[in-house]
């Protein structure tokens, strides 16, 4: 390869010697126009539910029952204007869907990163200290594999929904999830349950791409070097392990949200997840389906967030794919 | 090849055993459950407040007044049904009918009963008289608790398959048969406008959840077709229970060919299209891959004709990976698309493990769980299997 003669453009060739890896990375996603797109989609939805509290027109959870089923720009008894219409309940469509962008995207991000954390550390942990450490970790990840993860998704979020007093969070964190998520910290508990079951299952991905991202990193030359300086496990690990490896796992990560937000979304569309009066995009679907045949537009509202929220993470991670690993492009 | 299957055999009942207890512990060791459900529901019911003798006789049909280990080993294969041969054992308590309560006195006068003790025993004898299934190890599930009350699991599973085997076996072979052709072409004909627009459909349709599909397939061509008067498909469920008149069509006959046919549409086309979604974008990385190897360009240099290049050479090598998505094809044909069944009420086996789950049938969701593992794990292995058979330089040992 050393020898290829292929034109490549000037400033590829020789970025700047003040240019760090980050810059670099960053100006090949910026010529990524889609994804640059993308990410300032997403930059609305995530501003919008971080100030839900603040712009949402009524009170998330206040009952209208003269002035249920209206229609987008609707106006109410009293003369309110609902923008995006009400509910069956004659709650407000469009406050309970900023607060839903908040809880559903919280929820995706949150899990994501707890579920890459456990599945960074197990992976890392396996592919550098091999030997028992190995068997016994991908052993594990064997048997989680195989069961059916939707199926069991379904029956620990029932169970722990049902009893909330079972999950296991402090109380403040209770109400540190509260503050995140604009909700009560009785809501907080069920987010939270729900957090921890997409979490449990989704690191296993993450743990199999790393361990073998580590297999292939620690056989580089600078880490035995750094051996022979003598450096601590602790220290390879951290300072020359992760942080080469770590490029395809911010494309796991983007790619985990979607999956993640996805997963809630059906859980709770089909009941089994963050419950009413808790909004989220999948549960105001489940509940928008059973009026859809009166009410055409009620479906609608709530699913165009989901649609846009997947495809653009889905076109970002695409974007980081391309920009952190050249060769990789497909 | 036969010590091989040997060792793999054992892995495999380990790991679907191991499934088994991780499953059941997770359902009975978490608080709630039946009895919980039950006081709720009827706590404030006037006149029709549970008695102690109701949660008595719920706990037995339950099984819960079986301590846990024993739960399982009747659960899982059938035994203790009764004292041992010899009526050794009779008297082994192995459960507790009533717990026993303790009144604790507190210094401040506040008084809290705490359950303690057990003040009516479970003994071995006591379950003879008791249904108990052979065991799931043997293929009895058991007696479904709520949602046939007291008929087998087995029975509910037989009238729901077939609704999913003939769902998910069409759209599966309709998938196969669109997703690698258009897999193929899209690879051939890299970067032209066929592959972009069907990159960026697939790309789509892989990452867009499937009830957001089955909810805008059901508003456009149910609702809104109706709405315009235009011929509509039915929305929902297998099979119609009364009479209606489609623009176009004429009237339909709830329960005829026409009817069944025009409600298996849009479920299928829906799971059709995810399919292709993630199966075309497979077939086109594997050919693509398989299109830059040496020997296909020998081929061509060989001056072999271009179809025969890519139909012979390229497709038959390319479709080596695809056998990794038959095992997980397997499973899809019995237990089905969870999601797509609920949106269109589809009467199949995902459908069947939502309800049971809501109703807290836990005999059934420990079914439909463990039959799922099971054919993973077999799934798995055919394609270890099968792998050999398409690639003579795979050897199993």
């Amino acid at each position: 390869m050393a020898t290829s003669t292929t034109a490549v453009p000037l400033e590829e060739a020789a970025p700047r010697r003040s240019e760090g890896q980050w810059a670099i990375v960053f100006r090949r996603f910026r010529r990524h126009r889609l994804a640059m797109f993308c990410v300032g989609l997403l930059a609305v939805l995530l501003l919008l539910s971080a100030a839900a509290p603040l712009i949402a027109p009524y009170e998330r959870d206040e009952p209208n029952l003269t002035g249920r089923f209206l229609t987008p720009m609707g106006r109410d008894a009293d003369g309110g204007l609902h923008i995006l219409g009400t509910d069956h309940l004659g709650r407000d469509y469009a406050t309970r869907l900023l607060y839903a962008s908040r809880v559903s995207l919280g929820t995706a991000f949150t899990a994501t990163f707890i579920a890459s954390t456990i599945g960074i550390i197990l992976g890392m942990l396996a592919g550098y200290f091999g030997g028992w450490v190995d068997i016994v970790i991908s052993r594990f990840l064997e048997i989680v594999a195989t069961f059916p993860t939707l199926l069991l998704l379904l029956i620990l979020s029932s169970i722990l929904v049902q009893n909330i007093n079972a999950v296991p969070l402090p109380a403040w964190g209770a109400s540190f999830l509260a503050f995140l998520f604009a909700v009560s910290e009785r809501e907080a508990r069920i987010i939270f349950a729900v957090i921890l079951v997409l979490a449990f299952f989704g690191w296993t991905g993450t743990a199999r791409l790393m361990r073998g991202m580590v297999l292939s990193v620690r056989e580089n030359v600078y880490i035995e070097s750094a051996r022979a300086l003598g450096a601590s496990n602790a220290r390879i690990l951290f300072r020359h392990v992760f942080p080469n490896a770590l490029p395809p796992m911010i494309v796991d990560f983007t790619l985990g949200v979607n999956g993640t937000l996805v997963a809630e979304s059906a859980l709770s569309f089909l009941g089994f997840g963050i419950q009413d009066p808790t909004p989220t995009w999948g549960n105001m679907l489940g509940y928008a389906q059973s009026y859809m045949f009166q009410y055409p537009w009620m479906p609608l509202i709530p699913a165009m967030p989901i649609l846009i929220a997947s495809i653009a993470i889905n076109y970002i991670g695409d974007g980081l794919r391309d920009a952190l690993d050249p060769r990789q492009r497909g | 090849m036969a010590g091989y299957l040997a060792r793999r055999f054992v892995q495999m009942f380990l790991v679907a055993l191991v499934a088994a207890i991780c499953a059941y512990g997770m359902l009975y060791l978490v608080p709630g459950g039946p009895i919980d459900q039950l006081l709720a529901e009827r706590q404030n019911a006037g006149p029709n407040r549970i008695t102690e003798a109701d949660i008595r006789r719920v706990r037995e049909r339950f099984e819960l007044d079986i301590y846990l280990p024993f739960r399982f080993t009747r659960w899982l294969i059938g035994w203790p049904a009764g004292p041992l041969p010899g009526g050794i054992g009779a008297n082994w308590q192995i459960g507790c009918a009533v717990p026993g309560q303790v009144r604790l006195r507190y210094p401040d006068g506040r008084v809290e009963v705490r359950e303690e003790g057990c003040e009516v025993p479970v003994t071995m004898a006591d379950l003879e008289g008791r249904t108990v299934s052979r065991g799931i190890v043997f293929g009895d599930f058991g007696i479904s608790q709520v949602m046939l009350r007291g008929r087998p699991v087995s029975d509910l599973i037989m009238t729901r398959l077939p609704y999913t085997l003939y769902l998910m076996g069409t759209s599966i072979l309709l998938s196969i048969l669109i997703a690698v052709p258009i897999g193929v072409y899209s690879a051939v004909r890299q970067y032209s406008r066929f592959d972009y627009i069907m990159t960026t459909i697939a790309f789509i349709g892989a990452s867009l959840p499937s009830f957001v599909f089955g909810i805008f397939a059901i508003l456009l061509f149910s609702v809104l077709a109706k709405n315009a008067g235009l011929p509509y498909l039915p929305p929902g469920d297998a099979v119609g229970v009364r009479d209606y008149t489609i623009p176009l069509i004429g009237t339909v006959q709830a329960g005829s060919f026409l009817d069944r046919f025009l409600r298996f549409l849009m479920p299928c086309g829906v799971l059709t299209f995810i399919n292709i979604a993630g199966w075309s974008r497979f077939v086109r990385g594997s050919m693509l891959e398989v299109l830059s190897l040496d020997y296909v360009r020998t081929a061509r240099a060989k001056g072999v004709a271009e179809r025969v290049v890519i139909l012979k050479h390229a497709l038959r090598n390319s479709l080596i990976p695809f056998v990794t998505l038959l095992a997980g094809i397997l499973v899809a044909l019995f237990s089905g698309a969870l999601i797509t069944e609920t949106v269109f009420n589809w009467p199949g086996i995902g459908r069947l493990f939502i309800d049971a789950l809501g109703r807290n049938d836990y005999n059934v969701v420990m079914a439909l769980l463990i039959i799922n593992v099971v054919l993973l794990l077999i799934g798995i292995l055919i394609t270890d299997i099968l792998y050999t058979v398409v690639d003579p330089r795979i050897r199993l040992t």
